[in-house]
């Protein structure tokens, strides 16, 4: 049997010079197709990945009453959560040594510009160690809202700050709809304002719709203030005794944290609450102390 | 059009590769001695290797920005040993979306060098120099906060008849004392 080439069977005639693709059309097409590409992947996130990741956040934990707080801005006026009732709040938790932080701002003032006559606000907590920088920053980008230091407790109410800069857009109820991590495009925080604010102040915007790509990360998880609260930072203690409560005490002093800090597993846990290691080894001695002495057992 | 498709999929693996990393350490960091032991009243040579993980960059200890944090490696006081100097490598410049300008920063693995120096009575022993590497980490779209690694390094002063072996000989070419 004889091998056929790949241009035996192709008439010649069908090979029409103008059937040849120019380098313009080329680049025409490729253009075209990476536009179909672009719309295509929003297409894909708005309706495929956004609903994915909103469908874990159902149920009351959807959208979770935002975590208040009272704080004095770096103007020296107090600044509290609950002053913003009824309005749409994006709060951005970042730091002036962090690159991408500072370049949302631009964005934001413009949209402070753009919408705090229609009951909307923007607030910075930021996460830097003194006023000092921030301060200089606010002045010499001219800021029109809100600046407070924040601290760790706030974000951890907030769920902690893997990484800045983590936005919270707050609904005219009170709740948080969408969390951004990372430099995020203006217009995304602009589309979602829009849509809160022509929701109702007074029930949950259930059709709310996160925009931009999400993802899991994005998931609003709030902390749990018994945690946060707690005499061994991190660890629920609510379910022990006094007696028991301090008996775990006890116990954390005669550990070692092997972090690195030289310190007790309690002192650790005091001074250093983003250490994860020292939380799940006190986190391992509750479960193993509760196996000894269950919540509620009185010793006689 | 391969190259837009590969950049498109590069950038929204950048972006989860960030988070998806955030419970693991950015950076993980030792220290090492260029000698097997040192002597009393003599120069000793240690570095610290650094890591840094796929994704993200620190700052160089001479950062680009007066805003950036930059690496640092800071030495406990200790009555055996004295740090004479210590040398950061240069950084790399590198462009990012969120700066106009390059930034100098230390992606990968880098060595940092310190030049410390015994006692003139130090009796022969095993004594522990303690530091921090610190630094502040970022990848392209955030930030994390500023952190460090805390080192520790075990010297063992010997007498001077002992002779002192080289080791990590691949460590310290990468460093420029002088």
């Amino acid at each position: 049997m004889e091998e056929q080439t790949p241009n035996d069977n192709v008439p010649q005639e069908t090979k029409a010079p103008e059937a040849k693709a120019t380098p313009r059309s080329k680049l025409l097409a490729g253009a075209l197709m990476a536009v179909a590409l672009v719309v295509g992947l929003y297409y894909v996130n708005r309706y495929w990945i956004a609903p994915a990741v909103k469908a874990q956040n159902k149920g009351d934990e959807s959208h979770p009453l935002a975590p208040t707080f009272s704080l004095t801005d770096i103007t020296g006026k107090p600044l509290n959560l609950s002053d913003y009732k009824g309005k749409v709040v994006v709060l951005d938790f970042w730091a002036t040594w962090c690159g991408p932080c500072r370049i949302e701002i631009p964005g934001f003032i413009e949209l402070q510009k753009r919408y705090a006559s229609q009951g909307f606000t923007m607030i910075g907590i930021s996460l830097d160690e003194s006023p000092e920088p921030v301060v200089a920053f606010y002045k010499e980008l001219q800021m029109n809202y809100p600046v407070a230091i924040g601290n760790d407790r706030l974000g951890e109410l907030y769920g902690g700050m893997p990484g800045l800069p983590t936005t919270f857009v707050i609904g005219r109820d009170g709740r948080v709809y969408a969390k951004h991590i990372g430099a995020t495009d203006p217009h995304v925080f602009e589309e979602e304002i829009r849509e809160l604010l022509a929701a109702s102040p007074e029930a949950e915007a259930k059709t709310f719709h996160q925009a931009g790509v999400v993802f899991a990360d994005d998931k609003v998880e709030l902390g749990n203030p018994a945690e946060i609260d707690s005499e061994v930072p991190g660890i629920d203690l609510t379910k022990l005794t006094a007696e028991q409560k301090e008996g775990y005490k006890k116990l954390l002093q005669s550990k070692v944290c092997t972090c690195g800090c030289n310190f007790t597993l309690l002192k650790c846990r005091q001074v250093d609450r983003r250490c994860t290691l020292s939380r799940k080894l006190a986190q391992e001695q509750l479960d193993a102390f509760l196996k000894t002495k269950p919540p509620g057992a009185t010793s006689k | 059009m391969r190259k837009i498709l590969q950049g498109l999929v590069l950038t929204l693996m950048a972006a989860h590769l960030g988070w998806a990393q955030k419970s693991n350490p950015v950076v993980e960091a030792h220290a090492v001695m260029a000698t097997d032991a040192a002597h009393a009243n003599s120069p000793v040579k240690i570095a610290v290797v650094a890591q840094v993980a796929a994704g993200y960059h620190i700052n160089d200890h001479k950062p680009t920005l007066d805003y950036l944090i930059p690496t640092d490696l800071k030495l406990e006081h200790s009555d055996q040993f004295s740090v004479i100097k210590v040398v950061f490598p240069k950084g790399t410049p590198k462009k990012f979306t969120f700066s106009d300008v390059p930034l100098s920063v230390y992606e990968g693995s880098l060595v940092v060098g310190a030049l410390l120096q015994a006692g003139k009575s130090v009796p022969a022993g095993t004594y522990t120099v303690k530091g921090k590497f610190a630094y502040q980490a970022c990848n392209d779209h955030a930030c994390l906060a500023p952190t460090s690694v805390p080192l520790t390094l075990m010297i063992k002063v010997v007498p001077k008849n002992v002779p002192l072996k080289p080791v990590e000989s691949n460590v310290f070419q990468r460093i420029k004392f002088e």
